[in-house]
């Protein structure tokens, strides 16, 4: 070794300040057109400020992004905030409202209070804190205390060409109450949008959650879920991907007491030059929880998946189930799929497996399916629609699930 | 019907057919069998049209069209079909989804319409019911926890939805018990006709007291080295295939 070596990323932080300077630039005008916001959501927006400002937009130099560039395609943002609107039907029982009219609760107050902490190592989390420089638009989804809703919520966001949007939807379901919501983002044209969600679950309580997102693949999509799930309580998230150039899905799970479950199941669709990101931190903190996270992603052209998961197991979480798995199939030579699945376990009585497993379409079913008559394309699709049919499996209403299988026809006809 | 004509075909560089022909008029029943080794599947799997294998020579004719530029579905809807050795667990597409666009895949390429919906379930009730298949397995996925006996009887289902002018069986009897046997050989039989055409590859005579061949051939080392009646597979159970391995050599 010679005194010329260089090391690539020398001994300082992996965060780039300057970074935050674009996207900051509408804050000023932002800030002095809300009325009547209380003392701590001020405070909340400076802290949140100050943070960001140390860090700006995560680049690959940071562990939690080494697979995901995403400040090339948002850095011309930030000249203006869009309003974001969401659309829905009104559910008897259900209160839905907008975010500003509801910080006067406390409950919701404590939500927006609540900091996120790190979903993977030395990675602290500035989308989080973008979106509370910014709070404004978002809705209070609020379910009282053992109503059974049927009728899933649907709500539509429509975000528009040429800005960047972030939102904030506060989800609380309380004890032995049942809801089911539906996210669709199918919005045309450039645009950044970075949505963060809060949801309690109390104990009893179950939330199942389906996202869509068949945004333009010239947008790019982040978001940030936090869940906390109470006792015997159960959160069960569905979510197809298969818009944007770039999509972020960060969600973290914590398992606050016992018989706590959740279920992460997601479909990432993707080609062309589109990137889809799912990462994930699931935390259990009570015995005998439950948590399994099953991720199927198909890459076509020259797309690039990417998967971090990991599971959590606090001391006092003995009688851990936990399953996480990560499946990805490459349609072409020049899509990349990164893996990196984790377990960290500190309680000595618990069941965890893993794997993460990538690969193509095999041979043997696609020539069996050729020699009956069914062209390639057509047998391919099978496949690829075989592939990807478990992570549908759970959901019991069945018009969603002919929607979301739907969706992966009308992907694969593309 | 069907005729193969100086069929070479090799495999990663190494040649597996050299020089078979072959010439099954409409109607007929012919049989091939042959030592392990002697080419048996390759030749299947080459008149099916799978990737990898390099036909080097010779033709293979359906109804006096060449078929060795086509891909695998168009020589299904040709008319030709393959009963697998091994046929393909898939799992995740239903039983019935497969069937249904088999078919539909078949007539598209002929210019016909889909198949009525009704229609089809009334079909598949009836060839199901014939071959002793339930109603739970056509929910299941395609030969996903069928045993050896029920896969096989899936392909004769299969076979007799599509209802091929030429049907190639690749070993159909292996692993099947005397019982399961006779089911799928039934079905076969039910299928025959002066329109449809059979060549069942097989390693045991065993299949052809219940598949009765109107022609028996022998197959060794990648070529026909015998061709006889259907007296030539009793001999042979007789006497093995030590004569023509040793021939070959």
């Amino acid at each position: 070794m010679t005194a010329a070596t260089v090391t690539k990323f020398p001994e300082k932080s992996p965060y780039q300040p300057d970074t935050a300077e674009g996207i900051l630039r509408a804050y000023d005008a932002f800030v002095a057109d809300i009325d009547d916001q209380p003392k701590w959501l001020l405070d909340l927006r400076k802290s949140s400020l100050k943070e960001f400002k140390r860090r700006g937009i995560p680049t690959p130099r940071i562990e939690g992004w080494k697979f995901t560039n995403l400040l090339p395609l948002v850095k011309t943002y930030g000249d203006k905030v869009g309003q974001i609107k969401v659309s829905h039907d009104k559910v008897d029982d259900v209160v839905i409202t907008p975010l500003m009219q509801m910080l006067d609760q406390d409950w919701v107050k404590a939500a927006l209070s609540e900091d996120m902490p790190p979903l993977q190592h030395n990675t602290e989390n500035t989308l989080w804190h973008l979106g509370n420089i910014y709070m404004r638009d978002g809705i209070v989804i609020d379910v009282p205390a053992n109503k059974e809703i049927s009728k899933p919520l649907e709500l539509l966001t429509s975000a528009a060409d040429g800005a960047f949007f972030t939102d904030r939807m506060v989800i609380r379901v309380q004890k032995n109450a049942r809801l089911t919501i539906v996210e669709d983002h199918w919005s045309k044209g450039a645009f950044w949008k970075n949505r963060l969600t809060h949801i309690v679950l109390e104990p009893g309580a179950r939330l199942t959650h389906i996202r869509m997102q068949d945004d333009s693949d010239k947008s790019v999509y982040t978001q940030t879920t936090n869940v906390h799930v109470g006792r015997d309580a159960v959160y069960d998230a569905v979510a197809y991907c298969a818009g944007a150039a770039l999509s972020r899905n960060q969600i973290r799970v914590t398992l606050d007491d016992t018989g706590a479950e959740c279920h992460l199941n997601g479909a990432n669709l993707l080609r062309g030059e589109q990137l889809g990101d799912t990462t994930i931190l699931v935390e259990h903190r009570a015995p005998h929880c439950q948590s399994y996270q099953n991720i199927r992603t198909v890459l076509d052209g020259r797309a690039h998946g990417v998967f971090q998961g990991k599971v959590h197991v606090h001391q006092p979480a003995q009688k851990t189930d936990g399953y996480q798995l990560s499946r990805a199939l490459l349609l072409s030579e020049g899509a990349e799929m990164d893996t990196k699945p984790e377990l960290e376990i500190y309680a000595d009585d618990v069941k965890c497996s893993h794997g993460a497993t990538t690969g193509q379409l095999d041979q043997e079913p696609l020539f069996y399916m050729q020699s009956r008559g069914i062209d390639q394309k057509a047998a391919k699709a099978l496949l690829i629609q075989a592939f990807i049919a478990e992570v549908f499996d759970k959901v019991q209403d069945e018009g969603l699930k002919t929607s979301l299988e739907r969706k992966v026809e009308a992907w694969l006809k593309l | 019907m069907l005729q193969i004509k100086n069929l070479h075909a090799s495999i990663d560089g190494k040649e597996i057919l050299k020089g078979l022909t072959l010439d099954i008029p409409d109607g007929q029943v012919h049989a091939i069998m042959g030592p392990n080794g002697s080419g048996k599947s390759t030749l299947s799997y080459v008149i099916a049209g799978r990737e990898g294998y390099e036909v080097t020579g010779g033709q293979i004719l359906l109804d006096g069209k060449d078929i060795m530029e086509m891909a695998p579905e168009e020589r299904a809807a040709a008319g030709l079909f393959l009963a697998f050795q091994y046929p393909v667990e898939i799992p995740g597409v239903a039983m019935t989804m497969f069937l249904k666009t088999a078919i539909n895949g078949i007539r598209k390429q002929r210019g016909e319409a889909e198949i009525d919906a009704l229609d089809f379930l009334k079909l598949m009730k009836k060839k199901q019911a014939e071959l002793g298949m339930s109603d739970e397995m056509m929910k299941r996925a395609v030969n996903v926890g069928f045993s050896g006996g029920e896969k096989k009887r899936n392909e004769v289902l299969q076979m007799a939805m599509l209802e091929p002018r030429m049907a190639v069986l690749d070993e159909t009897d292996s692993g099947l018990d005397i019982d399961a046997l006779k089911v799928v050989a039934d079905g076969v039989n039910k299928l025959r006709s002066d329109k449809r055409s059979f060549l069942v590859i097989t390693h045991y005579q065993r299949l052809l007291d219940y598949i009765k061949p109107d022609v028996v051939h022998v197959m060794a080392a990648g070529k026909i080295v015998k061709t006889g009646g259907p007296e030539l597979a009793h001999e042979l159970e007789k006497t093995g295939y030590a004569e023509y391995v040793g021939d070959a050599a």
